[in-house]
């Protein structure tokens, strides 16, 4: 168990000195590749991602041509093989990798202006240099900033967060503390329920929700309340991020 | 028009769609100039100031991340216990322990390059002749370079005296396993040039790896690791190899007589000169022991301006090169 009972009852500090609703470190920068389109790094806590965009272009040959009116987002999650505790490489198609395209492809093909580019195609590509959980999340947060960056129009951030259902694992047991726990690491991510959630906008539209352990249904909505304030912070970060890199590109031409 | 009275547009077109529509005559006109430069504004011999970034990884033994002008990449180390016990054929005695390293694979790089990091290299795509190619030129200068001797990679146990021992020969020392290193590296972005960036992530990335002290418990029969970082060894590299690579850009056609052609030797090649370019030439310099700088390798392939002269120069370019890279490699 990461979150020793006793202890936690003692000070409600985790493993990493964190209070229940503390984010861990963000620090992102954009414009970070002179060759793509689009590019960002976002690093939070000890998951960093890079993600470079490419397009809108052109359509692949090859295939049945797909007759649309609008933009398709293609997105390709690469895992080093020394991001995880044990060194494993992650065969291409394996189906966490593949599922996890899919959540980010569905999210961003709502949001963004697709209709503005019709018959083109939109590469996200995330490259995984360290994961300490949160991974999803922090994909998102990372292909939100690097899509403002390749300057596709979106309706808003989306930004996203994991919250856990409970200090610890064992339910009940009279643990008094029952606040969700927001912003997990991997540790906490390995021996607790919880659930990864993605919202745009500054009124919180949930546009991912994904949960893949067991937990209890009257604690669902705590979550899913914690969730949404955790996004609301880290989309004010994102947009600092942004406003900073734009101010520094307006001094640039103008001074 | 009907009546022809408009102005004709003149066919001037901008230097973007110039350097676009012909390569190879837009870099022809940059080089002919009475001071020649190329098309990024370099002089021929100029490379791109490298910035390295090391220990940057927090799950990696040892890590780096390299940038030389647009091309960027990403190396990781991550060192894995080989038991002796599991290898099918030891070792012969006679072979030098720097054999050994090689025989035993005991260095295992891997470059990715289907990253996204340029039009030429799409995601999703099988392991290219390029990526395989580096690959393999890594580990053969691996090898060749001897960096890292047998002695840092082995985990070795004294045996206790036995009752059929010798009372004055000393203890049996065995080795129980081998630490494998295995070094991945990530091109992010890629604008020319990715060997020269590539070794470079290399050689950084194993300066800055910390193999942790392993030691054979012999109760319970397996190596155990001490999780304090105070117990850790640096990783010790004999020496720094540094590589340099250059393009030649000509004019020689096979419409043109020989003697007709022209050819400028172009240092640290960008995406645009590769493409324009045939021939290349790759040298690395290193330094011996008693501080005289020598040539580990020369590779040169593609066309055939480049002779001895052009070599000579190449090298001695290259050696400046080694200067340069070790002020930053020791500060960085």
């Amino acid at each position: 168990m990461p979150l020793d009972t006793s202890t936690y009852s003692l000070a409600h500090l985790r493993l990493d000195g964190r209070r229940w609703n503390e984010l861990r470190r963000l620090s992102a920068s954009i414009s970070t590749s002179g060759s793509a389109d689009g590019s960002s790094y976002l690093e939070q806590g000890n998951t960093k991602i890079l993600c470079t965009i490419t397009g809108p272009q052109e359509q692949k040959q090859g295939g049945a041509r797909r007759e649309s009116n609008e933009a398709k987002v293609e997105v390709e999650i690469n895992v080093a093989a020394f991001s995880g505790v044990d060194r494993k490489r992650r065969a291409r198609g394996d189906r966490r990798s593949v599922e996890m395209q899919h959540t980010i492809a569905t999210a961003f093909q709502g949001v963004l202006f697709t209709h503005l580019y019709p018959h083109s195609t939109v590469v996200i590509t995330l490259h995984v240099l360290s994961q300490d959980g949160s991974l999803l999340a922090c994909c998102l947060n990372a292909a939100t900033l690097a899509l403002i960056d390749a300057g596709i129009p979106m309706s808003d951030y989306v930004s996203a967060c994991t919250v856990a259902s409970s200090p610890t694992s064992s339910e009940g047991d009279g643990v008094d503390a029952t606040d969700p726990l927001l912003d997990l690491n991997g540790v906490e991510e390995q021996e607790l329920a919880f659930l990864t959630i993605g919202t745009s906008g500054e009124e919180g539209k949930v546009l991912v929700l994904v949960m893949e352990t067991r937990c209890r249904v009257e604690r669902l909505e705590g979550m899913m309340a914690v969730g949404l304030e955790g996004c609301g912070r880290i989309r004010g970060m994102l947009d600092g991020v942004v406003r900073e890199h734009g101010g520094k590109v307006l001094e640039a031409r103008v001074g | 028009m009907a009546n022809g009275t408009a102005k004709p547009t003149g066919l001037a077109f901008s230097r973007e769609t110039f350097a676009k529509l012909t390569p190879g005559p837009f870099l022809q006109a940059h080089l002919q100039q009475a001071e020649p430069v190329r098309a990024n504004g370099r002089s021929l011999d100029a490379f791109r100031t490298p910035t390295i970034n090391t220990g940057s990884l927090s799950h990696s033994n040892g890590s780096a991340v390299v940038r030389i002008g647009d091309t960027a990449i990403v190396c990781g180390v991550r060192a894995e216990i080989l038991l002796a016990s599991d290898i099918p054929n030891p070792p012969s005695d006679d072979l030098s322990k720097d054999e050994i390293v090689e025989q035993m694979g005991l260095l295992v790089p891997n470059v990715e390059l289907s990253t996204g990091c340029s039009p030429n290299h799409l995601p999703g795509n099988p392991p290219s002749t390029l990526a395989q190619a580096l690959s393999y030129r890594i580990l053969s200068l691996l090898h060749t370079a001897n960096l890292i001797g047998l002695q840092d990679l082995r985990i070795q146990y004294a045996e206790p005296p036995t009752d059929d021992d010798l009372p004055d020969e000393g203890p049996k020392v065995v080795t129980k396993a081998y630490w494998t290193l295995y070094l991945d590296v990530l091109c992010i972005a890629l604008d020319g040039n990715p060997f020269d960036a590539l070794w470079a992530g290399v050689l950084s990335a194993l300066q800055n790896t910390l193999l942790p002290k392993a030691w054979w418990d012999p109760d319970r029969e397996m190596i155990v690791c001490s999780p304090l970082a105070s117990e850790a060894t640096r990783l010790q590299l004999r020496h720094l190899p540094v590589a340099s690579t250059f393009a030649v850009f000509s004019t020689a056609s096979l419409l043109k007589a020989r003697s007709e052609a022209k050819s400028w030797v172009l240092a640290d090649p960008d995406d645009f000169e590769e493409a324009v370019c045939v021939e290349t030439v790759s040298v690395v310099v290193t330094s011996e022991d008693d501080g005289r700088e020598s040539v580990l390798k020369l590779e040169k392939c593609g066309g055939g301006h480049v002779g001895k002269i052009e070599m000579g120069q190449c090298v001695r370019l290259a050696h400046q090169r080694w200067r340069d890279w070790q002020v930053v490699m020791s500060g960085g």
